[in-house]
C-alpha cells in the first residue's frame, strides 16, 4: 500500500476539485490511499461529502500546519487498461484493429452505439442488430477498400468538362441521353441495396459501415452525374419497364451476401464494362468523364463483392449452394425479359457511331455486340475469382439478367 | 401484498416505485405502493395500519416512533442515510470558528419540518450556547425537506446578505455545487454537523419483515434493469438499519416541541 498525495490548493468542489481528485484517484494501484491536501477549511468539509457519493471512503481527516488533509480511500475501480498507441504520421483504418483488439466472430446483437474499443456502461438501451455475425458481411479488404474510396471521392458538380455536352448531333445526343438515363436508372438500385443493409449492420463492425457509407455515397453521385448528363443535351429519355423489372427482383433480395454477389459482383462488375465502353466511344468529354470516373468507382465495389463470396464461400461452403439458387431464382423471376432492350442496344449503336453513314452505323453495332460478349467472359472470370468453379460460373453469368445490373 | 407508503414529493417517486415494485414481485414478496402527499398522513397511514411499511424521513420516522412507544422496526436504508451530516455555508471569507459566533448573526433554515435543514441545526446551535435571529423558509411543510427548494432559499438568502450563515443538508450542498448552483458560488463553508440517519422503512412491531428487507438489501445497482429507478431514489446499496443514528433528532425535536 502506497500512500499519495495530491494538493488541491484552494480549489473548491463544483469549481476543479472533484476533476483533480478523481484525475489522482484514477492514477492509483489497488489498495493506494490518496491524501488531498486544502487550503481551505470550506475544501476539507465539502470534500468528504462528495467523496461518500462519488463512492470512496473517508479514513482520515487532520490539520497539517495551515493545511487540511483528507485521506481517501478510493473504490476501486476496473480503470481501463492503456492499449497500444499510435506512432505514425497517418491512420489507417487497418490499424484500427491493432489499437482496438480483434473483430469478434460474433458480436452482441443487443450492443449499443459503442466506438471501437469503449468500454460501455451498463444500459437500459436494447438494439437488436440483424448483421451481428462477421463472416456473413466481412472480407479483409475492408480496411483498405473504405480508404481507397476516400481518397477516391469527385464532385459531379466540377469536375465533369459540362461544356462539352453541348452542340452534338441530335442522333447523337439522343443515344446518350437514353444510355444516361438507362446507367441512372440502374445506379439507383446500387444506392438502394447497400444503403438498405448500411441500418443493420452491429456498430461493432464499423469497417462495414464505413465501406456501405462509401458505397452509397458513390452511388448517390453516380445517379447525380447521369442525370445530369441525361439532361445536359436538352434531350428526354425513357425509365424503362425491363430494367424496372429486374431492379425489383435486386431490391427485393434480403440476404447480403446474395445482394453482394447479384449487385457487386455480377451486376455492378457487368456495368464496368459497359462504362469502359462508353467512356471509350462517347462523343463528348463530358459523357466519357462521368463514365470513367463512376467506372473508378465501381472497380471499388466489384473487388468489394469479389473478396466478400471468397471470404463468405471460406468460412461456410454451405453457402454456396444459397448463393447459386439465389441467382437461379432471380433469374426464374425474369424468364419474360429476353436479351438487352432494343432502346438501349439501338442508343449504344447511335452512341457510339462517329456518323449516321451506314459504314460507321456498322463499326458501332459491331462494337455493341463486341460489349455483349466481353461482358459475359469478364463475368465469368469475376466469378471464378469469387470462388465458383469453372462451369457455375459460367451458368452463372448465363443466368444473369439481360438488363445487365 | 404487502402495502409501502411513501411521499410523492416529487413525480419521479413514481417511476422509482412502479420498478420497485416489479422488482418485489419477483423477488416474491409482491409489494404495492401508496403514495402520500404528506408525512403527516404517511405517519398516520403507519400507525393506523393502512400501509404495513413507510418509507420515512428521519422527522416523520421518530414522530411514528412516539406514537408506536418506540417498538417500530426499521428494516433497511440507504447507504446515504447511514452518513447524513448538515452543513453551515457563509458568505467566502466570512468564515466562523464555531458555532457559538452566531451570537448576534442571522441563521438561515429550511422547512421547519426538515430535520436535516431546520430541527437538527437549531439544536446544535442551542447547545453550543448561542440562540441567533432564526430566518426560516418553510416552502414545502410536510415534505420534510425533501424537495431541497428551501435549502436553495437558503442559500440564496446568505448570498444575498440577508442572513449570515445558512443550513443544509450536506447532500443538497454537494449537489448544488456539482450543478454549478449561482446561489452557491460565492458561499463556503464553516462548519459540519456529526453524522446522523436520514430515512428509513418503518414498520409496525407485530409485522413480519424479514423476506421483505431481505429482498430489499438484494437490490444490486448492478443490473441495469434496476440501476435507473435505484439512481433516482438516490441508493447505491441498501443497508439494514437501526435505532442508533436517530438519537439526537429525537431529543431536538422533543425540545422544539415537534409533533408530528
Amino acid at each position: 500500500m502506497t500512500m499519495r498525495r495530491c494538493e488541491a490548493g484552494t480549489l473548491e468542489l463544483g469549481a476543479g476539485l472533484e476533476v483533480l481528485v478523481s484525475a489522482s484517484i484514477a492514477t492509483l494501484r489497488d489498495g493506494d490511499l490518496l491524501d488531498v491536501v486544502v487550503d481551505s477549511r470550506s475544501g476539507s468539509l465539502e470534500l468528504p461529502a462528495w467523496a461518500r457519493r462519488a463512492g470512496h471512503e473517508v479514513v482520515d481527516e487532520r490539520r497539517d500546519g495551515a493545511a487540511y488533509v483528507v485521506t481517501l480511500r478510493p473504490r476501486p475501480a476496473g480503470a481501463p487498461m492503456p492499449g497500444p498507441t499510435l506512432d505514425a504520421p497517418t491512420f489507417p483504418t487497418g490499424e484500427l484493429r491493432r489499437l482496438a483488439g480483434p473483430e469478434p466472430r460474433e458480436a452482441d446483437r443487443g450492443a449499443g452505439l459503442v466506438p471501437l474499443g469503449a468500454s460501455p456502461e451498463p444500459s437500459l438501451t436494447h438494439y437488436d442488430w440483424a448483421l451481428s455475425s462477421r463472416d456473413r458481411i466481412w472480407t479483409n479488404k475492408l480496411a483498405s477498400l473504405a480508404d481507397r474510396a476516400a481518397r477516391s471521392q469527385w464532385d459531379a458538380t466540377r469536375d465533369i468538362p459540362w461544356e462539352a455536352a453541348a452542340g452534338l448531333r441530335a442522333d447523337a445526343e439522343r443515344g446518350v441521353a437514353q444510355v444516361m438515363t438507362y446507367i441512372a436508372q440502374n445506379e439507383y438500385a446500387a444506392y438502394y441495396v447497400p444503403a438498405r443493409y448500411l441500418a443493420h449492420v452491429n456498430p461493432e463492425y464499423i469497417e462495414v459501415l464505413m465501406w456501405l457509407a462509401s458505397h452509397v455515397h458513390d452511388e448517390a453521385r453516380h445517379v447525380e452525374v447521369f442525370t445530369k448528363r441525361a439532361l445536359a443535351g436538352g434531350q428526354r429519355a425513357h425509365a424503362l419497364a425491363a430494367t424496372e423489372l429486374s431492379l425489383q427482383t435486386l431490391l427485393d433480395e434480403r440476404d447480403f451476401s446474395a445482394a453482394a454477389l447479384l449487385l457487386n459482383v455480377l451486376g455492378e462488375g457487368t456495368f464496368l464494362d459497359l462504362l469502359s465502353f462508353v467512356s471509350h466511344h462517347a462523343p463528348d468529354a463530358a459523357t466519357a468523364t462521368a463514365a470513367r470516373l463512376a467506372h473508378q468507382d465501381e472497380r471499388r465495389h466489384v473487388q468489394f463483392g469479389i473478396a466478400h463470396i471468397r471470404h463468405r464461400l471460406a468460412h461456410d461452403p454451405d453457402e454456396l449452394q444459397r448463393l447459386v439458387a439465389a441467382v437461379e431464382e432471380r433469374a426464374a423471376k425474369l424468364v419474360s425479359l429476353d436479351g438487352l432492350s432494343p432502346v438501349v442496344g439501338e442508343s449504344l449503336v447511335l452512341l457510339a457511331a462517329r456518323s449516321m453513314q451506314p459504314s460507321d452505323i456498322g463499326d458501332a453495332g459491331r462494337a455493341v455486340r463486341d460489349l455483349l460478349g466481353r461482358m459475359n467472359r469478364n463475368r465469368t472470370r469475376r466469378l471464378r475469382a469469387a470462388g465458383f468453379d469453372r462451369s457455375t460460373a459460367q451458368r452463372l453469368s448465363e443466368l444473369h439478367t439481360p438488363n445487365l445490373m | 401484498m404487502i402495502s409501502v407508503g411513501a411521499v410523492a414529493y416529487h413525480p419521479r417517486i413514481v417511476t422509482i416505485w412502479e420498478r420497485f415494485r416489479e422488482y418485489f414481485a419477483e423477488a416474491g414478496v409482491p409489494t404495492d405502493y401508496v403514495l402520500y402527499s404528506n408525512y403527516e398522513r404517511l405517519v398516520d397511514a403507519l400507525v393506523g395500519g393502512e400501509v404495513e411499511i413507510a418509507w420515512n424521513t428521519n422527522t416523520a420516522y421518530v414522530a411514528a416512533e412516539e406514537r408506536i412507544g418506540g417498538d417500530a422496526q426499521l428494516l433497511g436504508m440507504r447507504d446515504v442515510d447511514a452518513e447524513f451530516r448538515t452543513v453551515i455555508a457563509v458568505r467566502r471569507g466570512e468564515l466562523l470558528g464555531d458555532l457559538a459566533e452566531l451570537a448576534a448573526k442571522r441563521l438561515a433554515l429550511g422547512s421547519r419540518d426538515s430535520g436535516h435543514a431546520a430541527i437538527l441545526p437549531l439544536h446544535w446551535v442551542r447547545e453550543a450556547g448561542v440562540e441567533p435571529e432564526l430566518v426560516r423558509f418553510d416552502t414545502d411543510l410536510g415534505k420534510h425537506g425533501d424537495t431541497g427548494d428551501s435549502e436553495i432559499r437558503v442559500a440564496e438568502a446568505v448570498a444575498r446578505g440577508d442572513a449570515d450563515a445558512g443550513a443544509l443538508g450536506d447532500a443538497t450542498w454537494v449537489a448544488l455545487r456539482a450543478e454549478g448552483h449561482p446561489a452557491v458560488a460565492e458561499l463556503e463553508l464553516a462548519w459540519r454537523s456529526p453524522v446522523y440517519y436520514h430515512c428509513n422503512f418503518t414498520a409496525l412491531p407485530g409485522f413480519d419483515g424479514a423476506a421483505w428487507s431481505e429482498a430489499l438489501l438484494a437490490m444490486s445497482h448492478d443490473d441495469p434493469t434496476l440501476r435507473p429507478a435505484m439512481a433516482l431514489e438516490g441508493v447505491k446499496r441498501w443497508l439494514p438499519a437501526d435505532k442508533s443514528g436517530y438519537a439526537t433528532l429525537t431529543e431536538a425535536m422533543r425540545e422544539q416541541g415537534y409533533s408530528a
